[in-house]
């Protein structure tokens, strides 16, 4: 039998002054199954409570409503108190009658009856409230950081110094990420390689942080605190133990000619390689599509000239499965394919770059030593043309939106271009000038003002070669007429995309992705370094274009969150979590594919022989957040959630 | 007739094979224009097998029979296009795993009986493409077009009419292929979603959540229509929702089998115009 | 004549992380609005079944609204998607069976949004107001007698 408590409360004059608390408490009292129905001035207060937890004492209350302000003021206030009183604190449901009925209604009369109304249908429900506990779930602490640029880099390092483990995984054979192609960074101009390779010979070394580079996630299974993850090494060919990264095998390589990746094609390798001089780990892997041996199983150069023997032409890909509590995300970007635009001539003429190649070149570690030079012939350009948004905000190029950085380097462009080639003349096509964030204005105003760069606003419409110049035709929307500027080099600042295969590596680690692929987070505003599944943390350009400043924040943000989630053995969550009634449920699967978590699996029920005799769903607690979207959607009513019952719910409108 | 005794040679041929260990088809009913389902295991019972412009009956709902799939043998089963609309959803929705069905696909214009290419669902994926092509040119029938012109209050006294002879039978529910679910809603008493007497409110809760299960799922194969045994014309809800799916969000039920239930996806971008 | 004016019964079933937090902005600004609709809680309009409008209307109610977070803002990602499809097919299948899609409204409003959660109360009174009690329905309530509740 039930037997539930009424708590009205006056909330001062907040509630009694229109809703008459005396005549509701009474009414209250007669609904079948109340065992006590009062009213007080402010339930919230100390005696307050007290009242409440001693009336749950005295009458063996099944189950209490609290007839007050709005659940999301002082439900988990009353829910303690009730676990202070021996009630399981899921007995316990609020009728909001202050901010939904006292506050907003002028008559008194309606505002009471609705008041009766709203606490009525809470009774009900409260009724068939069931005893919860909550979810606990146990925690591994080790985190596992995908991709091993300045993002990666930053989380698994804030990971690790708080003393917790860390494995960080790289596909490339080195980390660096885009950060390490670069020369002088925005907007301070310090060398890119001289706070990078610190990072990343810190990374390597540390104690806490399992380094695994030229490495891919196989796949990832589990949940928050309990994921198993399988990582696939791939083969190097070098033995990373007994490698001791001479270079001899390097030097002598016969195969030299092959187009660099890290240089963006304006520098060469050989087919046994690192992919730039500070490598981290600096341990070469072989080329197997450019390689003699691998081709034509003659040569073996590396393998003689290598005096600890660390060449293995039989080693294979190999498999490390990780338990893993974590997971930060820091797969950055790429640069999007400049083919598209071949009104500006990328690929046909050979200085026409990105702006990419161009950090290349300004680079002192870079194929030119720094020096810019035209890719075609080596001299120094004398008048350079950039246009900026080469693909970003183009909707007909599929880019939407802002690749954010490119107002900033592109003036670093023009400035780092004066210092080094003197009375070079430099002209950008702009659309904008997006100059947000610390000391960044003052920078674009610098190349303007100090390395007189001239910004032309207005789009190219086309670039073409004539009398051994590039010429550019564009348009000045300020003057309202078309410029024709005639250039040694273009400079394109192309747009920022997500990798190529962001999207399916997002059904690997299962979360969420926009329509072009830069992964989603939970809530824009205020969850905005969480992905969408539990346990899943993001940082830097994976989730959208930024700057280096910027994806150094979401990484140390993600950080914390990984720290946050490793503070204790256990999580605890509330137990408002779909089940699953085995016996009824078809197994349709509706439900696994309506659920925005990934929380529903399917289960094989056997009989004793282990038969297997039909799959239904199960709904993983440690991963369901509560929505309920499965239960509405499943047709024979087999799902339900824990705290919104069909039951429940069916007695709140019934009770109303 | 040359049809029929080509499949039967087809049937005979596959069970001797033992290429299926079923096959699913049409026999002599109590009336001339009746027919009623066969199960053929042997050679003998594929001689009672009939295929004329009067199978009309969708069959697929047999193969969710338990235990029939279990053992991962084939089955053979004769369908309309409609029916082979049915597997795909089944299909989609794990009820039969595609591999294990060899489909006899028929169709007819008039009396006429014409064999349809192909043995396997992908078979027919172009046919049915072309059917959904088709389907928004088709003429509706006269009496969905006239409920389309009432008024409101008018539609509501029709369906009330209509469903007022409802005895909650669920004939409409046991014919169904899609009904396939172990417990239905109406049936589930904690707490009682759909009133079961059959008053007009049992009557028309059970109807309308019906038609919302069908929702995006019905093929209108008529099983429903013609298992009423009090003529409630339900194939009309269920086609006007087929047609709101279709116009709504270019789902035509049973396209393949791994098409998404409408009801547990959805777009972005889905457009709608009374939400304030 | 205003003290006979007829004054309808209206169920709202809204998702607790917007609308709800809307409605409450509606109180703490002490926004004025009429006092006819009771406010069923959900965790999200995901968790909205067309089951709860039919029982709101067994229940009497003149009118049904249903509110949820903006697309794009849930807080369980995709739970307003899959609602929007659900309100989609359901208001039409109610349409064709002769309930006016003026009894059901739909509607999306924020946590910030309490000002339009208090204009929208007021001029959904007012439109089923103008409707009238939904007499129809009423029949068939009691034509059955006694119908399944509580």
């Amino acid at each position: 039998m039930a037997k539930i408590g009424v708590f009205i409360c006056h909330c001062g004059e907040n509630i009694a002054a229109k809703v008459d608390c005396t005549k509701l408490a009474a009414a209250m009292g007669e609904h079948p199954g109340v065992a006590v129905s009062v009213e007080y001035k402010y339930f919230c207060s100390d005696p307050g409570q007290e009242s409440v937890k001693k009336a749950i004492r005295d009458n063996n209350l099944t189950g209490i409503v609290i007839a007050a302000c709005s659940p999301r003021m002082h439900e988990a206030t009353f829910r303690k108190a009730c676990a202070e009183a021996g009630l399981n604190p899921y007995l316990c449901e609020i009728a909001n009658i202050r901010e939904q009925c006292s506050w907003v209604h002028t008559d008194s009369d309606m505002a009471t009856e609705k008041a009766m109304d709203i606490t009525r249908s809470m009774i009900e429900k409260v009724k068939r409230n069931n005893k919860l506990q909550p979810i606990e779930v146990p925690v591994t602490r080790r985190a596992l950081v995908i991709g091993g640029g300045i993002a990666g880099l930053q989380a698994a390092l804030d990971i690790a110094n708080a003393g917790q483990e860390v494995v960080l995984v790289e596909r490339e054979p080195s980390l660096g990420g885009h950060m390490a192609q670069l020369s002088e960074t925005f907007p301070t101009l310090d060398c890119s390689q001289c706070i990078m390779t610190p990072r990343m010979v810190e990374t390597a070394q540390h104690p806490n942080i399992r380094l695994l580079t030229y490495a891919e996630v196989e796949s990832v299974d589990g949940y928050i605190g309990n994921f198993k993850v399988r990582i696939r090494m791939k083969s190097r060919y070098v033995d990373t133990h007994k490698c001791t990264g001479c270079g001899d095998c390097m030097t002598k390589c016969p195969v030299k000619k092959i187009s660099s990746e890290f240089d963006c094609g304006l520098g060469k390798r050989t087919a046994i390689y690192t992919p730039f001089a500070q490598s981290v780990p600096n341990i070469p892997i072989i080329d197997t599509a450019s390689c003699i041996y691998f081709k034509n199983g003659k040569c073996k150069m590396c393998q003689k000239s290598c005096q600890i023997n660390a060449i293995d032409f039989e080693m294979q890909d190999e498999f490390i499965d990780l338990e893993i509590g974590a997971i930060v995300v820091a797969t950055g970007f790429q640069i999007q394919n400049t083919a598209m635009y071949g009104e500006y001539g990328y690929g046909k003429f050979p200085d026409v770059i990105t702006g990419l190649q161009f950090e290349r070149l300004a680079t002192a570690s870079g194929p030119t030593a720094g020096k810019i030079l035209r890719p075609s012939d080596g001299k120094e350009p004398e008048n350079v043309v950039f246009i900026q948004c080469a693909g970003s905000r183009d909707p007909s190029k599929g880019v939407r939106y802002c690749s954010k950085i490119c107002c900033m380097y592109t003036a670093k462009h023009a400035m780092l271009y004066a210092h080094k080639a003197h009375g070079g003349k430099t002209n950008i096509f702009y659309m904008d000038i997006r100059a947000a964030g610390k000391g960044y204005d003052e920078f674009t105003r610098r190349a303007i003002e100090e390395d007189e760069a001239s910004y032309i606003r207005g789009r190219v419409s086309k670039v073409w070669q004539e009398n051994g110049k590039l010429m550019v035709r564009g348009v000045d929307t300020l003057l309202g007429r078309p410029v024709t500027v005639a250039a040694d080099m273009v400079v394109l600042a192309t747009a920022m995309v997500p990798q190529p295969n962001a999207k399916e590596f997002a059904k690997i680690i299962g979360i969420a992705y926009d329509e072009y692929g830069f992964y989603n987070e939970a809530h824009l505003k205020l969850r905005p370094v969480e992905s969408s599944t539990a346990g899943v943390f993001l940082a830097g350009a994976c989730q959208s274009p930024k700057d280096i400043p910027d994806s150094v924040a979401q990484a140390s943000a993600s950080a914390s969150k990984v720290l946050a989630l490793f503070s204790k053995e256990k999580l605890e969550r509330e137990p408002v979590i779909a089940i699953n009634n085995e016996a009824t449920c078809a197994g349709c699967w509706g439900c696994v594919l309506a659920c925005p978590y990934n929380a529903i699996e399917k289960k094989d029920i056997c009989d004793r022989s282990g038969r297997l005799i039909k799959q239904v769903a199960y709904v993983n607690p440690g991963l369901c957040q509560g929505c309920g979207t499965c239960v509405t959607f499943c047709r024979s009513n087999s799902l339900d959630l824990a705290g919104f019952t069909e039951k429940q719910i069916f007695a709140e409108v019934m009770g109303l | 007739m040359i049809t029929q005794e080509k499949y039967r040679t087809t049937v005979k041929e596959l069970l001797a094979s033992d290429s299926v260990k079923m096959v699913i088809g049409y026999k002599p009913g109590s009336t001339p224009d009746r027919r009623r389902p066969l199960f053929i295991r042997s050679s003998d019972d594929a001689d009672q097998l009939v295929l004329d412009s009067t199978c009309i009956t969708n069959l697929s709902g047999y193969l969710v029979a338990e235990g029939l799939l279990s053992d991962e043998k084939r089955v053979g089963i004769f369908l309309r296009p409609e029916g082979i609309r049915s597997i795909n959803i089944l299909a989609a929705e794990y009820q039969l795993n595609m591999d294990q069905i060899v489909i006899f696909g028929f169709d007819s214009t008039g009396r006429e009986v014409r064999p349809l290419e192909g043995r396997h669902s992908k078979d027919f994926s172009a046919l049915l493409s072309d059917i959904k092509e088709n389907s928004p040119q088709i003429s509706k029938e006269p009496l969905l077009e006239s409920i389309e012109r009432m008024n409101e209050q008018e539609r509501f006294d029709f369906w009330q009419e209509e469903f007022s002879r409802c005895i909650k039978c669920y004939a409409c529910r046991q014919a169904c292929p899609m009904c396939y679910c172990r417990r239905c809603i109406v049936d589930s008493n904690q707490p009682q979603w759909v009133n079961t007497s059959s008053h007009t409110l049992g009557n028309f809760e059970w109807n309308v959540v019906r038609a919302f299960h069908l929702s995006g799922r019905c093929v209108q194969c008529g099983n429903c229509d013609r298992a009423c045994p009090v003529n409630i014309p339900l194939r009309l809800i269920n086609q006007r929702m087929a047609e709101m799916v279709l116009e709504g969000f270019d789902h035509f039920a049973g396209l393949s089998p791994t098409q998404e239930p409408v009801l547990a996806s959805f777009k972005k971008d889905d457009t709608e115009t009374f939400i304030l | 004549m205003s003290e006979q004016q007829f004054e309808p019964n209206i169920i709202a079933f809204v998702c607790t992380y917007c609308t709800y937090a809307g409605a409450d902005l509606a109180g703490t600004s002490r926004l004025k609005y009429a006092p006819n609709v009771r406010i069923v809680r959900l965790p999200c309009t995901g968790r909205i079944s067309p089951m709860f409008i039919l029982k709101a209307l067994q229940k009497g109610a003149d009118g049904v609204l249903v509110s949820g977070c903006h697309p794009g803002d849930c807080h369980f990602t995709h739970g307003n998607y899959h609602a929007r499809r659900r309100w989609m097919v359901f208001r039409s299948l109610l349409e064709f069976t002769g309930i006016s899609p003026e009894r059901v409204k739909y509607s999306w409003i924020s946590a910030a949004e309490g000002s339009k959660f208090a204009d929208l109360i007021n001029s959904v009174t007012e439109d089923i107001r103008k409707l009238g009690p939904f007499d129809q329905y009423q029949q068939m309530i009691k034509d059955a007698q006694s119908p399944a509740t509580l």
